[in-house]
């Protein structure tokens, strides 16, 4: 169950970081020429700029190489502001997110990519959102400068969150967030939900809201990625919508999918039959479609059987998935 | 902050100050809070006993929760349980059930459509035996084909499913004596249906006609479009209410239609007497009729194993917080209160 995007778990018994600075800086380094020495700099400098006190974070995601060299400096010149971790292997961007938020004893906690994506300027007008109540600011990069090809892929991709989760963000591929800690607390981070966490939050009850940023560079090659790629990437879409609409209602699910095949088949079914009882006079079973509609009924009907599974194992699992989360209790 | 919220709250005695705990999930009702307040004090003052009413605010946008706090701090018979993030209607029952101390808990709408006024009623039922009494809106004031109809038509069927009949499952004002509700998982819009379930497991539930009024402020927060999701809510019901502690003969029930369609296309095929060339195939539709209506059978039976595996190992059987305390609570006998 720990690996569940909306719900709570019981909490590990070890205590919370106390919140102690103003801002976290949370970067994952992926690979070995990240620039960040220009990434803290840019961004410290802003924090310092807007007068918060503040903190950084860098995971290695099992990279090394000049970028770890530059973080031996840093940790040397700041030794108060900034911390290393490394990874021996390649876990992912979700593993070093939950990794830098666990350790983080921010307020807020802002999230870079491992080069200067965005105006560095920008996270002033993230910070305002946060202080005007925003739980979660997420960027747009608007205009984009990076190639046509790439930008009709994300804008597709947006576009398909957009109507599948409706979620109202434009931009989930850009990674300046600023957070406040409370969103993070007992969240489990995983797999690829480093790029839905806007998403998350957002059904979770939490308020996100969107800032337009200024969109300065982009690395990574444009084209077209492999097929699988692609694949896994509407996969996880699909897993996010089934856990953040059906996690607590699994035949609902189930059910309306369940019952769309058994409609369809149990028509298709009915019509064929009926033509065969009284009109034609050809074998039913010669009628692929018949088969069709029978195969599709039981399908339909074992789905909904599966989703009675889900339910019994929601059922069970209950009374740890507490639905709400307390900010505070006023009482006499 | 408080305690970690999955955290069960710790075991309390039953011989609480407070008689009666009134929830109210509140989401933006800024402009009705006041007057439900005043209306829920001037009821329950008449009655004489301790109380307290506990406001959920589901993380309000309005100035819902600056008026909760002024009402807090005008009156010692208000707590306050602010969510940090929208969480439901579910979720808010859900954390004033948890949160509640009084040893009747009384739930009802913020938004004044339910009257206070009907409390003292609700506590008289209790009073005389009832485990739940629920509110009865014999006159709706609200929309008849897109609020009324579906939810007639709901209540039947949930009547048909669970064998309770319950004019109104989507009433808020309703009474539970709190052994029913403290710590009880629900989630995912059950509260609605908790006389129901609770009636499945042998509490005494009855209804009381109540008043209904309309909407003073702010809108109606519901819409039509859940038939479908109420079938299957129901079907869920029923599977948790009868058969949480036994979930293969759910499923075995679920696959009787198909063992009936087995027996009855192996009979007529037995009892046939030849082969007819002029048959049209009938041989064969017969052969896929049983090999599909066996297969369900034996899938049905599969999953119900499959269930019966989830619920061993989720130590439902053994745990004493599950639902079946409800039952073991209800049997009468002394730790009936009042």
């Amino acid at each position: 169950m720990t690996n569940d995007p909306e719900l709570d778990v019981a909490p590990e018994p070890e205590a919370a970081p106390v919140a102690e600075v103003d801002v976290t800086l949370v970067i994952p380094v992926e690979t070995a020429d990240a620039p960040i020495e220009e990434v803290v700099t840019a961004l410290g400098g802003e924090f310092d700029r807007l007068g918060r006190s503040w903190e950084c974070i860098a995971v290695f995601d099992g990279s090394r190489g000049p970028a770890w060299e530059a973080a031996q400096r840093l940790v040397e010149t700041r030794p108060e502001q900034f911390r290393a971790i490394a990874f021996q292997q390649h876990f992912g961007e979700s593993a070093c997110l939950a990794q830098g938020f666990e350790q983080a004893h921010g307020k807020v906690i802002v999230t870079s990519p491992q080069y200067v994506q965005v105006d560095p300027r920008e996270v002033e007008y993230l910070l305002e959102k946060i202080d005007a109540g925003a739980d979660f600011a997420t960027p747009w990069r608007h205009p984009r400068i990076d190639p046509l090809l790439n930008r009709i892929q994300s804008a597709a991709f947006n576009l398909l969150m957009r109507r599948i989760i409706k979620a109202p963000f434009h931009d989930l591929n850009c990674y300046l967030r600023a957070i406040r800690r409370e969103v993070l607390e007992d969240m489990a981070i995983y797999g690829d939900m480093y790029r839905f966490l806007p998403v998350i939050a957002r059904r979770r009850g939490f308020r996100v809201e969107e800032v337009k940023v200024r969109h300065l560079q982009e690395w990574g090659g444009a084209g077209i990625f492999g097929f699988g790629v692609y694949v896994r990437r509407f996969l996880d879409v699909l897993g996010v919508v089934f856990l953040t609409h059906f996690t607590l209602k699994p035949l609902r699910f189930f059910g309306t999918l369940g019952a769309l095949f058994a409609t369809i088949g149990g028509v298709l079914g009915a019509v064929f039959l009926v033509r065969w009882l009284f009109i034609e006079e050809e074998a039913l079973y010669s009628r692929p479609l018949f088969l069709v509609g029978v195969l599709l009924f039981v399908l339909g009907v074992q789905v909904i059987g599966f989703g009675l599974v889900g339910e019994i194992i929601i059922y069970t699992q209950a009374r740890n998935l507490r639905e709400y989360r307390i900010e505070k209790i006023y009482e006499k | 902050m408080s305690a970690p919220p999955s955290e069960p709250p710790p075991v309390e005695s039953l011989d609480t100050p407070i008689d009666v705990s009134v929830v109210v999930p509140v989401f933006d009702e800024e402009p009705n809070l006041p007057i439900l307040h005043g209306e829920i004090s001037e009821a329950m003052e008449r009655t004489g006993l301790a109380w307290e009413v506990i406001y959920v605010d589901d993380r309000s946008q309005d100035g819902s929760r600056a008026v909760m706090l002024e009402l807090w701090r005008g009156d010692p018979h208000v707590r306050v349980v602010a969510f940090r993030n929208r969480s439901g209607q579910t979720a808010a029952m859900a954390a004033g059930f948890d949160n509640s101390r009084g040893r009747v808990v009384i739930t009802m709408d913020g938004d004044l459509q339910n009257d206070p006024a009907d409390i003292p009623k609700l506590l008289e039922r209790l009073n005389a035996g009832a485990d739940i009494v629920a509110g009865w809106r014999a006159q709706r004031h609200d929309g008849f084909l897109l609020r009324k109809l579906p939810s007639r038509i709901a209540n039947r069927l949930i009547g048909l499913v669970t064998g309770t009949t319950i004019h109104d499952t989507g009433c808020s004002l309703k009474a539970f004596r709190r052994q029913l509700v403290k710590n009880l998982p629900i989630y995912a819009e059950q509260h609605r249906f908790l006389p129901a379930m609770s009636a499945g497991s042998g509490a005494r539930v009855e209804e009381i006609v109540v008043n209904h009024r309309p909407r003073r402020f702010g809108r109606s927060k519901y819409g039509l479009g859940r038939a479908m999701r109420v079938l299957f809510d129901l079907m869920t019901i029923k599977m948790i209410s009868s058969f949480s502690q036994r979930p293969l003969q759910y499923f075995v029930a679920m696959a009787l239609p198909f063992a009936a369609g087995t027996v009855v296309v192996l009979g007529y095929a037995a009892s046939r007497e030849s082969y007819y060339p002029r048959d049209r195939g009938l041989e064969q539709i017969l052969l896929l009729a049983f090999m599909l209506s066996f297969m369900a059978c034996a899938y049905f039976f599969l999953l119900g194993l499959l269930a019966e595996l989830v619920v061993k190992a989720s130590d439902l059987h053994g745990s004493e917080g599950g639902r079946r305390i409800v039952t073991a609570n209800l049997g009468g006998g002394d730790d009936r209160d009042e």
